[in-house]
């Protein structure tokens, strides 16, 4: 048996069993990246010797022995920590990520970290020290970003579950065209302390999985109050996994149609329309979910553009206000997206940065006021399937529809599923739900999820290496 | 849908206030790009009641928390 293919969960039974060790699922995995990952591009370092010799550790928690993958923006303590930039090339942190400290201390094993957009948001780009992340899917084509190596390597099976980070889409985006799972948790609910920021107000951080059961397995060690994150909240932490349901039988489902039908053309042009085959993908989704018990409702919304444009000024203002010294000093440290994205930041004013949060609170108000009367909406993903990696121009982060932005806004809660498939690469929606309702949105993620089998196709990379199936 | 393209002197002038020191490629680039900004200036820039406060915090009361 090859243990890489295993679910989390399924790793977690095999060990509790007896009849997997984590080193030897620890070694099985290293052995896959050693032989695949010069095509894939999704570690910029691999921890082979302490990754090993972290596997023979005693049990200390739910994800005891399950090796995962850190993006690289995330601080471990004396491991190189580049956060994908030139500008922290030989960067050694002297403290972990809460996040990291929290899995640690579950059990997880760390294999390495992952690729990441330069500073989470300058990607792809050829011209960094680190190759962009290549889709297991078809290497030709992006995996989307900014937490591409964590999508990565999660798809290809390089790792069982790993962790990206959130502003705009970097989990949920990545986690649509690489195929698997993503969660951006509700703002407040999983630490940022020592991940590198790119935008206060609108960074989340979150576990990228093959599952959703997978997925309520790392929140359940991720979820919960710190007390030295200024933004956490200090929420009670439900049993995710106890939550999970095969059936929505009483439940209210909203569906935000006017985004992807109406909105992306009239707000973004005729270049954001949804592919033929995604609205064919979401419409037969949302039936899924009718066909398990759930009331679908439509929920109607001010247009995608407000949304998205207060979600990318306000980003733009809080990153240029990070980067701006080295901006001005230092330019030729940065990669060619991230200096031509974020320098833009310049041009704003602080009554431009206003404006954007008093719109952010009127548009929360909105979007808690129409899915009041919901257990959890679905919103469109990416509407098509992942374009080439040699053809995202240097502002796609501005100039085209996005579904994902609108929930940072927000700060909701919500989590992106794969629904299909169009020319080999894999198609999603999002679950949204209220906030700190990450096991509602999970609930009919999982319940989606077991009702189809889009999650138990796998990209030709991930089957089993020669001699180890 | 974007905005009209600045000109090239009105955009020298923001590069300079700015303390941004462009190559002549930077410059162009950046020009075009600052559409999107135009674009997104536009979007948040709209009447509104003067108590319309902005979300510079989110309150979730423990009572609406399930």
């Amino acid at each position: 048996m090859d243990p890489t293919q295993l679910t989390i969960a399924e790793s977690i039974r095999a060990i509790a069993a007896g009849s997997l060790s984590p080193v030897a699922l620890t070694e099985a995995y290293l052995d896959r990246i050693a032989a695949l990952d010069g095509e894939l591009h999704s570690y910029v370092l691999v921890l082979r010797d302490q990754a090993l010799k972290s596997a023979q550790t005693p049990a200390r928690g739910v994800l005891h022995g399950i090796p995962i993958g850190l993006k690289d923006i995330y601080k471990t303590r004396g491991i190189r920590t580049t956060a994908g930039s030139r500008r922290y090339l030989d960067h050694i942190p002297d403290e972990d990520a809460e996040t990291w400290v929290r899995l640690r201390n579950a059990g997880a094993i760390l294999l390495g970290k992952n690729e990441t957009h330069e500073f989470a948001i300058g990607g792809p780009d050829f011209t960094l020290p680190f190759a962009p992340a290549r889709n297991p899917w078809n290497t030709a084509h992006y995996p989307a970003g900014s937490s591409s190596g964590s999508a990565v390597a999660v798809a290809a099976g390089l790792c069982a579950g790993a962790m990206g980070s959130d502003t705009g889409g970097s989990i949920r985006g990545p986690a649509a065209y690489c195929g698997i799972v993503g969660l951006k948790p509700t703002y407040g609910r999983v630490s940022r302390r020592g991940v590198f920021p790119l935008s206060y107000t609108l960074d989340h951080c979150g576990p990228l999985t093959r599952t959703v059961e997978d997925c309520a397995i790392m929140m359940q060690a991720l979820a919960g109050y710190d007390p030295q994150d200024p933004a956490s909240a200090d929420v009670p932490v439900p049993d995710y996994r106890a939550a999970l349901a095969t059936r929505l039988d009483g439940l209210t489902v909203g569906v935000i149609r006017q985004f992807h039908e109406r909105d992306a053309v009239a707000d973004f042009g005729a270049d954001s329309a949804p592919s033929v085959a995604y609205t064919a993908a979401f419409d037969a989704a949302c039936r899924t979910l009718e066909s398990l018990g759930a009331r679908l409702v439509d929920i109607k919304l001010s247009p995608l553009v407000d949304y998205l444009d207060a979600n990318r000024l306000i980003m733009l203002a809080e990153a240029y206000a990070l980067h701006e010294k080295d901006f001005r000093e230092r330019p030729q440290d940065f990669g060619h997206h991230m200096f031509a994205r974020l320098a833009l930041g310049a041009f704003l004013t602080a009554a431009d940065y206003v404006e954007a949060m008093r719109q952010r609170r009127e548009l929360a108000v909105e979007f808690a006021r129409a899915i009041e009367g919901c257990d959890a909406v679905v919103s469109a993903n990416s509407t098509g399937p992942a374009p080439r990696i040699d053809a995202i121009p240097t502002y796609s982060t501005f100039e085209r529809a996005s579904y994902t932005g609108p929930y940072n806004l927000t700060g909701s809660p919500a989590l992106s599923v794969p629904i299909g498939f169009e020319d080999g690469l894999p198609l999603a929606f999002q679950m949204v739900g209220k906030p700190f309702d990450e096991a509602g949105v999970m609930r009919v993620g999982h319940a989606f999820e077991q009702a189809t089998d889009f999650h138990r196709q796998r990209p030709a990379v991930a089957a089993s290496l020669p001699g180890r199936g | 849908m974007t905005d009209e393209l600045i000109s090239r002197e009105r955009f020298s002038a923001l590069v300079e206030e700015a303390g941004l020191k462009l190559t002549a490629e930077q410059f162009d680039e950046l020009r075009q790009g600052y559409r999107f900004v135009q674009r997104m200036q536009r979007i948040v820039r709209r009447p509104r009641d003067r108590a319309a406060e902005p979300a510079h915090i989110f309150v979730h009361p423990r009572a609406e928390v399930r």
